[in-house]
């Protein structure tokens, strides 16, 4: 043994184990995308009481919330397989358990525990937007679908942005033991080095600066991204894209000067 | 035959019946205002003519169409309410929108015009109400009576065959009343038909064609402003107009 602490080795392994960046991102993305469309079915059902569906609902958020997410993983890991086996054997089918790759597990794992957390998330932000807009929607003679589109989730993403950048940055640390489910992540990786070397305490080190350089890069862009969707704080002068329109619109005017251009003061006492 | 015919409008909520059968008849270019104790229903009139509640029974003829307002089938409730439109008492614009984008909504989205058109349309109608040098607002940087004027102009740019209207100044501070019933008037002035629930009886008394006066889920009276205000039949009309400090015939005078 050389050095007791090898700080040069904490951050010359950086990029070996940034090689495994893409599956960190792999996982989080994809379980992050499961974790919003899941999360939103579940929402809906909440909110709309849907019979039968809304107690299966709270059953499987109250599992998820009430386990930790590594016995998640395993559950799925072994779950899985075993459940394939069994329609194997009743169907007589042959679907091959070992052709699975490792990284479907965690994915599965991880989208399903972001969707129970997630969709209390989206259904407060649904929640937040006022009946009112709801109905001057439908006055317009909008369809549910449209409702939802244009008026409801608009407005629930800019509420729901800090809570979901937060639980996106906790995936992030979750996929860190998507190893247990022999993925081989950043994290995985840093043990491998570590594994050859004996340096765990410099392996782990290099993964937390990994770690904290990408949570706050997160932090940074959802800071961004709320001030981005949000309604600015002060009226702006003037969009670009319907200049041209509104342009055009007064020149007609201009060309065509009518009576009634502007509104008669209010001449009586109403 | 009525351009508009409401028959057997029957609503209630649990066992509080609200609308009695109501019938009532409009006339293209009508103004028709809706008066009456608070609570009576004109709210739950006007917007089960939207079927923003569900009726129990009644047809609605309107552009020469009948419609049952029990259905249930979602595309007839489109086509509906796409003759009608309301103005709330709350103005309920969308807030994340501004104001050319609130009036221009439901043009892209419901009747699917092209943007050069739905903008077009949107422009000349926040013309009328004097918006023009506020595009770019957002419901959250305009006051009250602004706001219901983007209101009033996002409802007429849909070109509606009926304009609803709930008590459309109740929300704003008196100072913003004024500018909103000008607009009103002048959306009444050019020709748009209004059923109109309002507490401003003066208003009611210049712009109103007929009032309907509405108590526990009927129509209880009906006729012109000056049969109404000056020479009340109804013993209940009579009760009202007194409480609201209307009505300055001998008997009531103390
Ligand atoms: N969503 C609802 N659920 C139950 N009762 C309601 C509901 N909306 C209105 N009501 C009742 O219907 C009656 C008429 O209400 P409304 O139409 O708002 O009266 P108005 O507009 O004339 O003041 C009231 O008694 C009210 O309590
Ligand atoms: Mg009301």
């Amino acid at each position: 043994m050389g050095v007791l602490f090898d700080w040069k080795l904490v951050f010359s392994q950086i990029p070996d184990i940034l090689r495994y960046l893409p599956t960190t991102v792999e996982l989080t993305l994809v379980a992050t995308f499961i974790g919003y469309a899941i999360g939103l079915l579940l929402a809906l059902v909440k909110i709309h009481r849907v019979p039968v569906l809304r107690q299966l609902a709270a059953f499987f958020i109250s599992i998820i919330r009430g386990t930790p997410i590594l016995v998640q993983l395993y559950i799925t890991y072994y779950g899985i397989p075993l459940t394939l086996k069994y329609i194997n054997l009743i169907h007589g089918t042959n679907y091959n358990i070992n052709s699975i790759p490792p990284v479907i597990f965690a994915i599965i794992a991880l989208g399903l525990n972001q969707s129970a957390f997630d969709s209390e998330i989206i259904r407060a932000a649904i929640q937040s937007v006022d009946n009112g807009q709801l109905e001057a929607a439908r006055a317009l003679g909008m369809t549910g679908g449209q409702v939802l589109r244009r008026v409801i989730l608009p407005q629930a993403v800019t509420v729901a942005l800090p809570s979901l950048g937060n639980s996106l940055i906790g995936l992030i640390k979750g996929t860190s033991l998507a190893f247990t489910v022999a993925v081989i992540d950043m994290t995985a990786q840093g043990r491998i080095l570590a594994g050859r070397n004996f340096r765990y305490f410099e392996a782990y080190c290099s993964l937390a600066i990994i770690y904290w350089v990408i949570t706050i890069a997160l932090e940074k862009l959802f800071k961004y991204l709320e001030k981005r969707f949000s309604v600015p704080e002060e009226a702006p002068a003037a969009e670009k894209k319907v200049a041209g329109l509104i342009r055009a619109f007064r020149a007609s005017r201009n060309a065509a000067p009518r009576d009634g251009l502007k509104l008669p003061e209010p001449e009586e006492n109403v | 035959m009525s351009y508009i015919e409401i028959r057997g409008l029957k609503k209630r909520f649990g066992d509080n019946v609200v609308l009695d059968g109501i019938d009532l008849d409009i006339e293209k270019g009508e103004v028709v205002a809706v008066i009456g104790p608070s609570g009576t229903g004109k709210s739950t009139l006007l917007r089960s003519l939207n079927l923003l509640e569900t009726p129990e029974a009644g047809t609605f003829k309107i552009g020469g169409e009948t419609y049952q307002l029990t259905t249930k089938k979602s595309a007839e409730k489109r086509a509906l309410r796409q003759q009608t439109e309301m103005v709330f008492q709350q103005f309920n614009l969308f807030r994340n929108r501004n104001v050319l984008e609130n009036v221009m909504e439901g043009l892209t989205t419901v009747k699917k015009l092209p943007k050069d058109e739905a903008g077009r349309r949107a422009l000349t109608q926040l013309e009328k109400v004097d918006m023009l040098d506020r595009l770019h607002h957002y419901p959250r940087h305009l006051s009250g009576g602004q706001q219901q004027r983007v209101a009033i102009a996002r409802a007429l740019a849909m070109e509606p065959k009926l304009l609803l209207m709930d008590e459309p100044t109740s929300a704003l501070d008196p100072e913003l009343v004024g500018e909103v019933l000008v607009t009103i008037r002048k959306a009444a002035q050019e020709g748009n038909t209004c059923l109109l629930v309002t507490h401003e009886m003066n208003f009611v008394k210049s712009v109103a064609s007929r009032i309907v006066f509405l108590e526990n889920g009927k129509i209880v009276a009906q006729g012109t402003p000056r049969e109404i205000f000056d020479n009340p039949q109804n013993e209940r009309l009579k009760q009202f107009l007194n409480k609201i400090n209307m009505l300055e015939s001998m008997e009531y005078v103390i």
